[in-house]
């Protein structure tokens, strides 16, 4: 059965400084299975960002159409959480208070999804910090928690738009491991926006290569997991597809 | 500094203690000078206490107010003005300014008439409001209702705007409807600019209070300013004036910044306004 599913989805919008229509997207189609990991990877202004804000029903689409489970999708909503580049946190609530809300807006009550709460906070090993507020927390743990706050809510699918381009180079690649064992843990359906290749690589089961708003190629990467930095760095098949995959970025 | 450092290491309690005592007190000190060149200048000038009262003389018209009462009287009569026309003024402002942050038409369409509005607060609404309410009670609750309402609607307008939009986006992708986005959102969002409201506003008011009690009321702390001035009791004037000041410095400090400190501090988002 197919989880997600794009079908020739495009998007136009007017520009009002050109005075003309652009197209950012146009016939995408891609097909997301259930429990896979698909990293999108194309240079800025390929369309990724918009792609993944029509998916979360943030943004209208203006042709093909997004299918969740064979149904089309219209406006934001629960079965497709969100991480956000910039962590997007609630300031004024605690860590605990954070990853409950999506359980919060089914109604669970508060004993139960601070539970939940718990559970997903010990699973990014942030289990000290529930009663913290995000500002008290380093960019890495703002986004562990922003991982665990949309996991919590048990999605349908995953949507990752750049979540680890604004921390530091070393607590990426730990984000990126951590990530990595989660997904194997729980096994959730992601689709994950990124410019960065060894990092859509490093994560995926499948890349997608954008460019100028078009799919240029789909490649499997059929890497063994667990994946950890200190062994793919030296290994021969990771240089291979990450260098393919650079070359047709490079070349878009 | 050293005592409190190492005070704070054994006891933190204590160390907060000794800290907003060492606070107070530089915060009295200045006070406390201008009463000392008070008691020295009156008498050696020889002041005419029509003029200018002694600090004796306006210690015993505060204690002589004290004990017969009035004092207590024209302070609630202040405070219960400004309380409930704040009250109101805040209640109906801060669904208003939502609406407005909202719904850029509404926002657009009302922000001229808010700055009309702002500018008009205050005691030019004096004489209007009288003829509506009459003398009292009703004419200076809608005085300080006006002077707070206009202030914290814009401030909320302000900042149901300055709330990023991904929060939005984060909250309806974790299935919030619109009544949870209002309560999980934009009202805790505007928080820091609607207690700045609050603050400015309340200043306004109190301001605006001591003016309208002087025309239209028979009691209250501008009354008795008012009605010490055909008596030629300035040592009553003075006495009024220092507890207007005095009650509006206990206001801000007690409840105001105390309030900004719970919420906004420890969130740490800071006053945006």
């Amino acid at each position: 059965m197919k989880t997600l599913s794009l079908k020739n989805l495009a998007k136009t919008y007017f520009d009002p400084y050109a005075g003309s229509h652009v197209n950012a997207v146009h016939d995408v189609s891609i097909d997301v299975e259930q429990g896979e990991f698909v990293s999108v990877v194309g240079p800025s202004g390929c369309g990724k960002t918009t792609i993944l804000n029509m998916i979360a029903g943030f943004i209208p689409y203006t042709g093909g159409e997004i299918l969740l489970d064979g149904k089309p999708v219209k406006g934001p909503g629960p079965e497709r959480g969100v991480v956000f580049q910039s962590f997007a946190l609630f300031p004024w609530k605690t860590v605990l208070d954070n990853v409950g809300f999506g359980p919060k807006m089914r109604g669970v009550p508060k004993a139960e999804r601070d539970r939940i709460a718990r559970e997903y906070l010990a699973l990014a090993g942030l289990s000290h910090a529930a009663h913290r507020y995000p500002n008290e927390l380093s960019g890495g743990m703002q986004q562990r928690v922003g991982v665990v706050r949309a996991l919590a809510n048990n999605p349908d699918v995953l949507l990752m738009d750049e979540p680890f381009a604004s921390v530091d180079a070393q607590t990426r690649m730990t984000l990126q491991e951590e990530l990595t064992r989660i997904w194997q843990e729980r096994k959730p359906t992601v689709l994950f926006i990124t410019h960065d290749v060894p990092e859509a690589v490093f994560l995926a089961n499948r890349v997608v290569v954008l460019s100028k708003g078009r799919v240029l190629d789909q490649i499997e990467i059929d890497l063994p997991r667990p994946r950890v930095w200190d062994d793919l760095v030296k290994d021969d098949k990771f240089k291979q597809l990450s260098a393919r995959v650079l070359q047709m970025v490079r070349a878009a | 500094m050293e005592v409190t450092r190492s005070l704070k290491r054994r006891s933190p309690w204590l160390a907060r203690g000794v800290n907003s005592l060492a606070g107070a007190a530089m915060f009295v000190a200045p006070l406390l000078a201008l009463v000392a060149i008070w008691a020295v200048v009156v008498p050696l000038f020889d002041i005419n206490p029509r003029v200018f009262p002694s600090v004796g003389a306006v210690g015993t018209a505060a204690m002589d107010s004290i004990r017969d009462g009035t004092l207590l009287a024209h302070v609630g009569a202040s405070l219960l003005r400004v309380g409930l026309g704040t009250l109101i003024g805040v209640v109906t402002a801060v669904p208003l300014g939502i609406a407005m942050g909202v719904s850029p038409t509404v926002a657009a369409f009302l922000t001229p008439l808010f700055r009309f509005f702002s500018v008009l607060a205050g005691i030019a609404w004096i004489p209007i409001a009288t003829l509506w309410f009459g003398y009292g009670f009703g004419a200076i609750v809608f005085v300080i209702f006006n002077a707070v309402f206009f202030v914290v609607a814009y401030n909320t307008l302000l900042g149901v705007k300055t709330i990023p939009h991904t929060l939005r986006n984060a909250a309806s992708s974790l299935g919030a409807g619109r009544w949870a986005l209002l309560t999980e959102v934009l009202l805790p969002g505007a928080l820091p600019n609607i207690v700045t409201g609050v603050r400015t506003g309340l200043g306004f008011a109190w301001r605006g209070l001591i003016a309208a009690e002087m025309i239209a009321t028979n009691v209250g702390l501008g009354y008795m300013l008012f009605v010490a001035r055909d008596f030629y009791r300035t040592e009553v004037i003075v006495f009024g004036m220092i507890v207007i000041g005095v009650l509006w410095l206990l206001i801000d400090r007690l409840l105001l910044v105390p309030l900004e400190r719970a919420t906004i501090e420890r969130w740490g988002m800071g006053r945006r306004a």
